[in-house]
């Protein structure tokens, strides 16, 4: 079996004309998910430059949302524009020392780090969203951030690369052969209209079939959803109480908040006294880095009346750890912006029932526009340096 | 070339050395290897199998189908195709874990093989109608 040649694939479909019409859509894609992808990052940093807003309360759920259906919506389009490109990959280069043979060796390693990295971050974006780590040793987060750059920069640098071509395509009528190879000759089983509608269809359906985790109306047809958005308290679980270690800790009847000021404990507040103190109910999304989110009914008490129940002033982060002993999130920084916030709750309650212990009982976080890792449960203590 | 089109290059070539910068400074060697594994397996599932498998799958229906049946069974191969990778990995489950009866709680494979069913009859349907279309006129 011989290696094929461009000229071997005849088929008019694998055209210019389709390639940068379905090329257009997976680079918008590519660019949603770029730009939501760093609104994530930023949501994450500890001590930002510029710190998070707090509102709107459903920003993070917006936009991670949008991040993972513009992902799923990407596959499909991949697949389509790697088809229309395919013959090109069995082009030769001439081996002679000149510009050209040089420019162009540029310009397909250029093009094979695009499609690594984009089937990099569409791979491990998918199995993330549906806690899948086939990965041993690499961090999820570092490297989809990493490889995310990487994609973004090799996107750029093929549209400059292909911006006379690509204008020259989408400025002139789909079925035009005006652009194609000399041996694109023969007519596929569907026209070319047809092939762009089919590849529109199949992103449809492909964000139709996971958009549910982040938009409650569409909960029915996203067939293929990490989850159905049923959980306790009409909120699912990410991580469980089994699973992060703390179910002793957590159902401890010794268990009380140390409240530290300046590096000593300045109260130590049982259940019952979070209890006394002012509840306050509050309607604010859970959502996820892993794209799903749900609206929940939280009620509990202040941040910040607890701080100053403990004596301590506003205006200053506060340090949240958790009972859960392992993990990146085990101790997390509440920046004063959230603290602050009438809506920044220790949440006692969902739903009107006592916090279920897989969400985080004896008490959690609960803020506005917050990534779900940041909320953190089972929550030991608060410190805050003033 | 235009200056906007190097001013273009010039950016991507400084983003994608950001992000390969990033990768470099912030994961150790082992993890390096690693990604560098699962960026070139993509590549190869793709560039091998994924595209041998529809290369094979069009060949093969050239030969089975008749005329009128390709057109529907070429746009169910990529709208099944593509919404089946997607899903491999809630169809596999593979993240399922016991203690968390929420998580990858739907009826995946049964859904599928639904909508695979469903593909396969739509493509029938409209085959064996425009097969006869042709023939009416």
């Amino acid at each position: 079996m011989r290696i094929p040649h461009p000229h071997d694939f005849s088929s008019r479909l694998r055209s210019p004309a389709v390639a940068a019409r379905v090329g257009a859509w997976l680079g918008a894609c590519f660019l949603v998910c770029f730009g939501t992808g760093l609104v994530s990052h930023w949501a994450q940093l500890p001590s930002p430059a510029i710190g998070f807003p707090t509102s709107p309360s459903w920003g993070y759920r917006a936009t991670q949302g949008l991040h993972v259906v513009t992902g799923c919506a990407a596959v499909p389009l991949l697949l389509v524009k790697l088809w229309t490109v395919y013959p090109r990959l069995f082009e030769r280069i001439d081996l002679r020392l000149d510009r050209r043979t040089v420019l162009a060796c540029i310009e397909r390693a250029s093009i094979g780090v695009l499609v690594a990295s984009a089937i990099f971050q569409l791979a491990t974006g998918l199995a993330n969203a549906a806690q899948w780590y086939p990965w041993r040793e690499f961090s999820f987060r570092t490297a989809h951030y990493a490889i995310a750059w990487v994609a973004i920069g090799a996107l750029v640098l093929h549209v400059a690369v292909k911006l006379p071509l690509i204008r020259a395509a989408l400025g002139s009528d789909v079925d035009s052969g005006a652009l194609d190879r000399p041996s694109s000759v023969t007519a596929g089983p569907v026209s070319r209209r047809a092939l762009l509608r089919g590849t529109w269809a199949a992103a449809g359906v492909a964000v139709l079939a996971t958009a549910g985790g982040s938009v409650p109306w569409l909960r029915s047809v996203s067939v293929f959803a990490a989850r159905s958005g049923e959980g306790p308290g009409g909120v699912p679980i990410n991580k469980s109480a089994a699973a992060a270690g703390v179910l002793d800790a957590a159902t401890d009847p010794a268990w009380a908040l140390e409240v530290q000021v300046d590096g000593s404990v300045s109260a130590r507040l049982s259940l019952a006294d979070l209890r006394a103190l002012p509840q306050h109910t509050v309607e604010l999304p859970i959502a996820c880095v892993e794209g799903w989110s749900a609206q929940g009914h939280w009620s509990g008490v202040r941040v910040r009346d607890v701080l100053a129940a403990a004596g301590a002033t506003t205006g200053h982060d506060v340090a949240v750890t958790s009972l859960q002993e392992r993990g990146p999130f085990t101790r997390t920084l509440l920046p004063a912006s959230f603290a602050d916030d009438d809506r920044s709750l220790l949440a006692l309650d969902l739903a009107g029932e006592p916090l279920d212990l897989d969400h985080g009982y004896p008490c959690r976080v609960i803020a506005p526009n917050r990534p779900g890792v940041l909320q953190t449960k089972w929550v030991s203590s608060l410190e805050v340096t003033t | 070339m235009s200056v906007l089109r190097c001013l273009l290059g010039v950016l991507g070539v400084a983003l994608a050395s950001y992000g390969a910068w990033l990768a470099l400074t912030r994961q150790d060697a082992g993890q390096l290897v690693e990604i560098a594994v699962w960026l070139g397996a993509g590549v190869v599932l793709h560039d091998v199998v994924v595209a041998g498998a529809v290369l094979g799958g069009v060949a093969l229906g050239r030969r089975v189908l008749p005329p009128p049946w390709r057109a529907p069974a070429t746009l169910a191969l990529v709208v099944w195709g593509g919404v089946t990778l997607m899903a491999i990995p809630v169809l596999g489950r593979f993240g399922a874990r016991p203690d968390n009866p929420t998580l990858l709680d739907r009826p995946y494979l049964g859904t599928w093989v639904a909508l695979t069913v469903l593909t396969f009859v739509a493509v029938v349907v409209t085959g064996w109608v425009r097969e006869r279309r042709g023939r009416v006129t």
